[in-house]
């Protein structure tokens, strides 16, 4: 089973990414347009189809849809009281649809390793980024506790409240332990050596990195020209 | 290369975990640890990675240790670990990346080696330690073999002169272990110096040089090769130690038992996210039988048992008690598994609270008297977590048997575990057989299927094989 790692033809650098992160925060707070918001969705679903996830693209496709004509044909139409009652949640939905459309990328083509290398780059300080890397690691070993902890509950009587305290007493130790396991297994294998920190991977800016941030500079500009217009 | 001058250590001040240990080992040289649980073992590789003093609060220690020329207690741990490598016992908390790749690479990137000479490393561990298929991985798809597998190689990668291994071995089934063992024949033969603490001895007899016997915290002998592996089976399990010999899978083939209150497993098949684990599964187990499952890392041991007991969903065919097929519900209701980690399973606040909790309206009686056959009588206001090893699993067991559960499943319940302690685990299992419990076991220690199991199913990829005359 000789899997090519999805990573090698990562696509786009994670500097980039971030930054892509940041500009289109700017946009979506700046702009006051339908058609550039519109625009801007229409160009991040096209860099979803870039890097192949069809399957996400068409989803967040729908899903704007669905947001568009919540706000456009059903509100108008439909009782007051619902429509009072979901109108703000829907358009703050739909203000941030754009940077959650960047995380979703961020998070579905970047692997951990390449954002802390990217962050070690800026150089973020390494107390920042050594608990946050670790954090993040720890999520899933949690996740996989909670399953075998839920799993013996199934086969003991336990019910209601005690459920909930039950998943926390082994949790809570197998934490503990965990956390000194790693503790022991990371000294041992240097992670205090004070020597600056080498990477295997080498983080590279390519076409598509800089075509992706021109553009959103593009539109960071034109939310603001157009706002100056309105005015 | 490794010398330790007249060493005694303690955790606290209460007793001592080492006595006046006194060892030369000298570069190049292979040499086994062994003795009971508890008997210091892990201890003395801590002296030699320097776990001890650095990384030990409280602790006392006397004499000396140094190690390829450098004094372990006035050494920053990050310059030992430039020359001395680890592995522990424990694969599920040695890792600090998702992926595999990142993982391996990790203690080259510590000490800051130029990125051809990382390239030229990885790719060399990869083909070396013939790991082709743990690369591009993510850490949370591996088995637990495949971790400790993936834990060896990171320290290979950082090519260190000295290795630390304290029990690599506790996960990992027959074939990965003659993997492994490979692999250490090679170390020795490229000259690194090798410190291996362990249970399971038959895989190196071969090529230690000597073995230390250790008992309470003192060396109590140190062997040579030859005098190790010339110890009578007499000898050796009063010295409370594991077999010295590869184990033939000795076929236990008893018929089964009754025909009444039989488990029977039909056609059953599985998948995870799609993929089949396994497929057209066919077995009986009567009560009071004991069954082994084996298999290798992965084949979906695990799988099968979650699925018996209701906490996987079939794909296809049925599990039914009695002739009775049995829906997810009922079969939760019906078994219970004792887990490869107890720690998961125990959820009260003190032993008899946790007794109660799955007894659910047992007599008082009862209770005490099922503790007493456990040997826990007298830890009744003890908090779970503050039992031993062994007691937690006896704890885990007692409260299966409290909860009236007809089918037992055991994973794993030996891992890590010396001779008297395998026993005393085989000894239980035994004592539930007699009381007309079904009972599964999952295991890759023949040792034990051996000495406890009535009839062997093999698991392989993609079908069961199995040696069962009584079933068909």
């Amino acid at each position: 089973m000789v899997r090519k790692s999805k990573y090698e033809n990562t696509v786009l650098d994670p500097r980039a990414a971030l930054m892509l992160l940041f500009l289109v925060t700017v946009v979506v707070f700046a702009q006051q347009s339908l058609y550039l918001e519109l625009a801007l969705v229409a160009a991040l679903i096209s860099l979803f189809l870039y890097s192949g996830l069809f399957k996400n693209g068409l989803i967040l496709f729908l899903g704007f849809g669905f947001l568009l004509a919540l706000q456009y044909y059903i509100f108008p139409n439909a009782p007051q009281v619902f429509a009072h009652f979901f109108a703000i949640l829907t358009t703050y939905a739909r203000k941030v649809f754009p940077c959650i459309m960047v995380g979703m990328l961020i998070v579905k083509t970047i692997p951990m390793r390449y954002l802390i290398l990217a962050m070690r780059k800026w150089r973020f300080p390494q107390k920042l980024i050594i608990p946050l890397s670790v954090t993040l690691c720890y999520f899933p070993v949690i996740r996989e506790e909670i399953g075998h902890i839920r799993d013996a509950m199934k086969l003991r009587k336990v019910k209601g409240i005690a459920k909930a305290e039950a998943i926390f007493v082994p949790l809570i130790f197998s934490a503990a332990n965990t956390a000194e396991e790693l503790g022991a297994a990371a000294v041992t294998r240097g992670i205090e050596n004070p020597a600056p920190k080498t990477s295997v991977i080498e983080l590279r800016f390519r076409l598509q990195d800089y075509i992706c941030l021109v553009v959103s500079l593009i539109f960071v500009w034109a939310a603001f020209w157009l706002r100056r217009g309105a005015v | 290369m490794i010398t330790i001058d007249n060493v005694s250590f303690d955790y606290n001040r209460e007793k001592n975990t080492l006595k006046n240990i006194n060892l030369h080992i000298r570069s190049g040289e292979c040499v086994l640890i062994c003795g009971k649980s508890g008997c210091g073992k892990t201890t003395m590789t801590r002296l030699v990675n320097g776990l001890i003093p650095h990384f030990t609060e409280n602790g006392r220690l006397e004499g000396k240790v140094v190690v390829a020329g450098m004094d372990v207690a006035k050494t920053e741990l990050y310059k030992l670990s430039e020359k001395i490598g680890s592995v522990f016992q424990n694969p599920k908390s040695q890792f600090f990346n998702v992926n595999s790749d990142a993982e391996l690479a990790f203690g080259l990137e510590n000490i800051g080696a130029t990125p051809e000479y990382m390239r030229e490393r990885l790719k060399a561990t990869v083909e070396e330690l013939q790991i082709e298929q743990l690369e591009h991985r993510s850490i949370f798809t591996m088995s637990g073999g495949e971790r400790q597998m993936l834990a060896f190689a990171s320290i290979y990668a950082m090519n260190p002169d000295i290795y630390v291994l304290d029990e690599p071995t506790a996960n990992l089934d027959e074939h990965a272990i003659e993997i492994f063992r490979r692999q250490l024949e090679e170390l020795k033969r490229r000259g690194k110096t090798i410190l291996i603490a362990e249970h399971r001895l038959y895989f190196l007899t071969d090529f230690i040089d000597r073995a230390v016997y250790m008992e309470n915290g003192e060396i109590i002998s140190i062997y040579t090769r030859d005098r190790f592996i010339a110890l009578s089976d007499e000898q050796r399990i009063k010295m409370g130690l594991r077999t010295l010999r590869a184990n033939d899978f000795q076929v236990n083939d008893f018929p089964m038992l009754s025909s009444q209150n039989v488990l029977t497993v039909k056609n059953l098949c599985c998948e995870i996210k799609g993929r089949p684990v396994f497929d057209q599964v066919n077995f009986h187990v009567s009560s009071g039988e004991i069954v082994g499952i084996k298999g290798s890392n992965g084949v979906g041991k695990s799988t099968l048992v979650r699925c018996i007991c209701g906490l996987t969903k079939e794909k296809n065919g049925s599990v039914s008690l009695d002739g009775r097929p049995l829906t997810q519900k009922q079969r939760n209701r019906e078994c219970y598994c004792v887990m490869q980690d107890v720690n998961h399973q125990l959820f009260g606040d003190s032993t008899w609270n946790e007794c109660e909790l799955s007894a659910g309206g047992c007599r008082e009686t009862e209770i005490k008297a099922v503790l007493r056959s456990f040997d826990l009588l007298e830890y009744i206001d003890t908090h779970p977590m503050a039992l031993s090893g062994g007691q937690k699993q006896r704890l885990a067991i007692a409260c299966g048997v409290l909860s009236g559960k007809k089918i037992l499943v055991f994973d794993e319940p030996t891992s890590g575990l010396d001779y008297d302690h395998m026993l005393a685990v085989a000894g239980m299992i035994q004592k539930l057989a007699k009381r007309k419990h079904i009972i599964l076991v999952v295991t890759h220690d023949i040792e034990f299927l051996n000495c406890v199991c009535d009839r062997t199913i093999a698991l392989t990829f993609n079908e069961l094989q199995q040696k069962d005359n009584g079933g068909n």
